[in-house]
């Protein structure tokens, strides 16, 4: 028998082909969009994990104190420790090329005057090759660069390089090369060298060091090193593994790494509607079989089997295809995910070629095969409950679907109010994967009165389908209420897709409009002067002296200089934010949300107080006259919180405090932005030029007036969210292959019909318009739905997520605007899938398709 | 009344042929006039060639060879909108498994080939509803086909037919599926019908009994006339 079944199948199959394509086309697309952002999420944290663990040699313990460095006396007292068997201090640096065409060079500043052991794996050869070591050592503008970096520019011992750094243009000369061997992907290559002292020297570090790379000797295990070194250093010096240094870096692009998942997940939901669709139809068109079959004495448990046989077929075609394709589309998501890395976080990591994983490869395969069985169970289970005697009749006395009965519609408004009440009362403590389902209750809510919002919508659309285009717009209306699960299915997977982008949509809006209101309360100054066009630069900053030459021209009315670092705080990594807290409250005197302004200026301005972001109050239940406790690498910072104030720059929360009280607790004079006020009528264009040159034409400034920064926030923001762009992108396009596949389908099924309309005097332009016209009534009948879906998912995107994942308390709002945009937009996707199925449809042999079975 | 004009359906040496060489003759060089308001019954076996005469009547299939005169025209050098608008203005058709359209009313369905002309909705409803009063289903107008017996149904097919009053009406055998009594009253409805309307009826059956309706009987046997009686 199952040879049997198997022929019927694949005959159906051959008969199919269009309908088959696309449902193996939508699983390939969800088991692709999984394993590709499964494969850039892994490639992203192996390229930081890498880069951290690849420099750091055969270093067990790093001792770390944020981006801002410490001081380099703290070597002694590490390398005082019993159980030091090694200990390398170590600077790092980006610093540009300028003689190579810009090209971006990762300086480490090494003691080159050392065996340098530790990195005995990281450089081949045993060490730097440099012909003349004591020249090397003695000349300042001495640097070694990877044979790599210097094939490609053609460089030789001693041509000149020129780099940009913090303290200005240095000249130095190529004097050493090594041969990386760990390290050979590190940047891409771009690795070089220089003796730490001029290092220290040429980027303006001072004293300071970015951290100190230590082996533990034999006998003392790396716990109970770390734990010496632990007590002997300021509880703002860390002493870190090197594979927990990434796992921090890990914890701080996580909001990143949920919204990527959430994307692979939705990426499957909407795939298994697809499955759902194609099954549910296949199960129309073959009901009359399905009816022979069981006559002849074929069982239920065969029909369901051959169902889920060929669901696990579509499953295991689709998931080969998809994970091919997702190793393609990892591609281009990595350099997205790279970019919003680099720009937000800060984070420059080498670009890695993406590797194929096979976990994640079967992984995904796995799912895809599952998820199709899954989606085909409740059409197989229908197929196998069909009532034989029903199936054999004509179309005209099959009875017509109910889906939309009261107690499938009483739990699903019982599920959205559920989804509803717990999002409303959960608070920030509970853990993000349980508020996730609050959103999944909503959802499935959703799904399950989905019918009966058809039905409605159809309702409602008919007399106006039938007023403006006539007989042809009353049987598109009519054909989609007549088929409940094959329509359901549809509008699902595109309310699904709607939702998610409407939902996004007021999450983006929400989120531009408090970062706007946050920006105008916090950011008075006319114009802004920062070290880098990204949010942060952890390698790159103004020197004191560069500041100074901005802040002492004479245009300038009020300035005040701010250093943008991070510190551990409670496990996250917080951002500081070091102003001069008098200048600071002088140019935005509605900074705070919370707290007494005057008391406030007065007491941070003194470093007797800090300000904090209110998500950080949020995240750690802090409020004004709580006192926080900050580790810095002088020593615990004890001070009171004075004020509050709505602020976005980190999801994990910001402290703001004055710049000297930084300067004295992080020994670090760098300035990374400066805010100035300028006296009236100043031109800020020719004040501009003016800034340039009192830099000598930094290449690493860039100077914005207000507007500009606002713009470029904007800017930001968008690259922030263009991983939900693409999301978005992909739940349309999954939803409009869902939408071709119904209409190919719809067609399919009723063959008959078409051909009836056709036979009575309808012309094939009349059937084109009948089918496109059936498309764009799902469609929009989906839009309503999604918009119903996505406010409710808004809802809980903007009140629950947002404060979860980053702290961020949001006010709501809905883009009613986009709702408006979307219509037209909706109209040609839906014309756009319906299209090919159209023609088919107006192609049909009249005579065939009114004898058809 | 010339005898070109008295004429509504001619077929000159009309062959059709199936298969990819043509090799399956469903009709084979076929003569034949049907003149205005006369009722013609069509008999035969199965693949005699029945069907296909009604579809190359109607214009839904073109001939092999020869030619097919609908009201003086040559369908097979009208194109396929030219043939379809024939069809919607004077040709009527009533199949034996109803084929209405399951989406709609019965109303609706009535309605339908008014409303493919342009006719306004309550304009080709209130046509619509006469006729379905006309056929003695009013009660049914609402109603979808799935809510329908057969004869009801055959009722509502025959009211769509006509309700634009098409000179043809084209009847593949309108009561094979239908008993024997509600049968006989579909037949009687034609009857009427046409004695109303003078339409030229071309019904297409295996009963003997429905064939006595009209005055005319032709039999058909591979493709081919083999008898032509009461011309």
């Amino acid at each position: 028998m199952t040879g049997a079944l198997l022929q019927i199948t694949t005959r159906q199959w051959r008969q199919h082909r269009l309908r088959v394509t696309l449902t193996i086309m939508g699983v390939a697309l969800g088991v692709a969009v999984f394993f590709a952002i499964q494969t850039t999420n892994i490639t992203l944290v192996d390229s930081l994990h890498s880069m951290i663990e690849k420099l750091a040699g055969k270093a067990t313990i790093q001792i770390v104190a944020g981006d801002a460095g410490f001081s380099e006396e703290y070597l002694k007292t590490v390398r005082a420790t019993p159980g030091v068997d090694l200990s390398e201090p170590v600077t790092e640096t980006t610093a540009t090329a300028v003689s190579l065409g810009n090209e971006k060079l990762l300086v480490l500043g090494l003691d080159t005057s050392s065996e340098l052991k530790i990195y005995s794996d990281m450089y081949t050869d045993g060490g730097l090759v440099v012909k003349n070591p004591l020249v090397f050592a003695s000349r300042a503008d001495s640097i070694a660069v990877s044979r790599k970096f210097a094939a490609r520019f053609g460089l030789k011992d001693g041509d000149k390089l020129i780099l940009e750094t913090q303290t200005g243009t240095q000249n130095l000369t190529i004097r050493g090369f090594f041969d990386s061997a760990g390290a050979s992907d590190v940047f891409g290559g771009n690795l070089a060298v220089m003796d730490i002292y001029a290092a220290q020297d040429a980027f303006g570090k001072g004293k300071r060091i970015d951290r100190i790379d230590v082996m533990n000797a034999g006998g003392v295990t790396v716990d109970e090193l770390q734990r010496r070194l632990t007590e002997q250093l300021p509880s703002g010096i860390k002493a870190v593994r090197p594979d927990l240094r990434g796992q921090s870096l890990e914890n701080s692009i996580s909001s990143m790494h949920l919204a990527l998942t959430i994307m692979s997940f939705l990426a499957f939901i909407i795939c298994a509607f697809l499955i759902f669709n194609s099954f549910s139809i296949s199960l129309n068109q073959r009901s009359k079989e399905i009816g022979i079959l069981r006559s002849l004495g074929v069982t239920r448990g065969n029909i369901m089997r051959m169902f889920l046989a060929e669901a696990v077929v579509v499953g295991l075609i689709g998931s080969a295809a998809g994970v091919a394709g997702g190793y393609f589309l990892a591609k281009g998501a990595l350099a997205v995910v790279m970019d919003v890395t680099t720009t937000v976080y800060g984070f420059t990591s080498s670009p890695r070629v993406i590797e194929f994983n096979y976990t994640f490869a079967a992984e995904a395969f796995l799912a895809g095969v599952v998820v199709s069985m899954i989606a085909a169970w409740l059409p197989a289970n229908a197929a196998a409950r069909l009532d034989p005697v029903a199936a054999l009749h004509n179309i005209e006395t099959q009875k017509r679907e109910s889906i939309a009965g009261k107690p499938r519609l009483m739990a699903g408004i019982a599920l959205i109010l559920l989804g509803l009440v717990l999002t409303r009362l959960s608070t920030i403590g509970v853990d993000g994967n349980i508020q996730l389902v609050n959103g999944l209750f909503i959802l499935f809510g959703m799904i399950l009165v989905l019918p009966k919002l058809i039905q409605i919508g159809a309702k409602l659309i008919r007399p106006v389908m039938n007023l403006v285009f006539g007989a042809e717009g009353l049987i598109a209306v009519e054909t989609l209420v007549r088929a409940p699960r094959r329509t359901s299915s549809t509008v699902g997977a595109l309310m699904i897709g709607l939702a998610f982008v409407l939902s996004n949509g007021a999450l983006i809006y929400s989120q531009k409009a408090a970062i706007n209101r946050s920006l105008d309360k916090a950011l008075g100054a006319d114009i802004l002067v920062t070290s880098s066009e990204q949010l942060q630069s952890r390698t790159y900053h103004f020197t004191d002296e560069t500041a100074k030459r901005i802040t002492s021209l004479p245009e300038i009315e009020t300035s005040s200089n701010l250093r943008v670092t991070t510190v551990d705080y409670g496990g996250d990594e917080v951002t500081i934010l070091a102003h001069d807290m008098n200048a600071y409250f002088k140019m935005s005197p509605d900074l705070l949300d919370s707290g007494d302004p005057e008391t406030a200026r007065a007491v941070t301005s003194k470093g007797e107080g800090v300000l904090i972001s209110n998500n950080l109050g949020l995240r750690f239940h802090l409020g004004v006259g709580d006192r926080i406790k900050i580790e810095s690498p002088g020593g615990t910072l004890d001070l009171p919180i004075v004020g509050m104030l709505d602020y976005f720059r980190s999801e994990k929360g910001t402290i703001f405090l004055d710049r000297s009280l930084y300067q004295k607790y992080w020994n670090d004079t760098d300035v990374d932005y400066v805010f100035i006020n300028l006296k009236p009528g100043v031109d800020r264009a020719a004040f501009k030029q003016k800034v340039q040159a009192a830099i000598n034409n930094d290449r690493n400034a860039y100077i914005y007036t207000h507007d500009e920064y606002k713009q470029w926030a904007t800017r930001l923001i968008d690259q922030l969210f263009s991983l939900m762009y693409l999301q978005m992108v992909v739940a349309i396009f999954v939803a409009a292959l869902g939408l071709m596949n119904t209409m190919v389908i719809s067609v399919d099924e009723r063959k008959r019909e078409l051909g009836i309309f056709r036979a009575i005097g309808g012309f094939k332009r009349q059937v084109v318009k009948m089918v496109l016209l059936e498309a764009v009534v799902i469609s929009l009948i989906g839009l309503a739905a999604g918009t119903i879906a996505g406010l409710l998912n808004a809802y809980f995107l903007v009140t629950t997520a947002a404060r979860v994942v980053a702290g961020f308390t949001l006010r709501f709002y809905f883009p009613v605007s986009i709702v408006f945009i979307a219509i037209p937009i909706v109209i040609v996707i839906a014309i756009f899938s319906a299209w090919l199925p159209a023609m088919r449809a107006a192609r049909l042999n009249v005579v065939e398709a009114i004898g058809y079975e | 009344m010339s005898l070109e004009t008295d004429q509504i359906v001619r077929f000159e040496r009309v062959s059709k042929t199936y298969g990819e060489r043509n090799e399956m003759a469903a009709l084979d060089a076929v003569d034949l006039v049907i003149c205005r308001g006369t009722r013609v019954a069509v008999m035969g076996p199965s693949g005699s060639g029945k069907s296909t005469l009604l579809n190359l009547v109607c214009g839904l299939d073109t001939p092999t060879s020869g030619a097919v005169i609908f009201d003086g025209i040559n369908l097979a050098e009208r194109s396929d909108d030219d043939r379809t608008r024939l069809r919607r203005e004077k040709i009527g058709m009533i199949f034996q498994t109803f084929n209405l359209l399951p989406t709609l009313t019965g109303v609706e369905n009535v309605a339908l080939p008014l409303r493919l002309k342009g006719m306004r909705t309550g304009e080709a409803e209130k046509k619509a509803r006469s006729m379905l009063k006309r056929v003695g289903i009013i009660g049914q107008s609402g109603n979808r086909p799935d809510e329908m017996s057969g004869g009801e149904r055959q009722r509502v097919a025959i009211a769509r037919a006509l309700v634009f009053e098409p000179p043809v009406l084209l009847a593949d055998e309108p009561t094979g599926n239908l008993d024997s009594h509600t049968g006989d009253e579909i037949l009687g409805l034609m009857d009427d019908l046409h004695n109303e309307y003078n339409t030229t009826i071309l019904l297409v059956t295996h009963n003997e009994a429905a064939a006595a309706h009209c005055q005319r009987r032709l039999t058909l046997l591979d493709g081919r006339i083999v008898a032509d009686v009461g011309e």
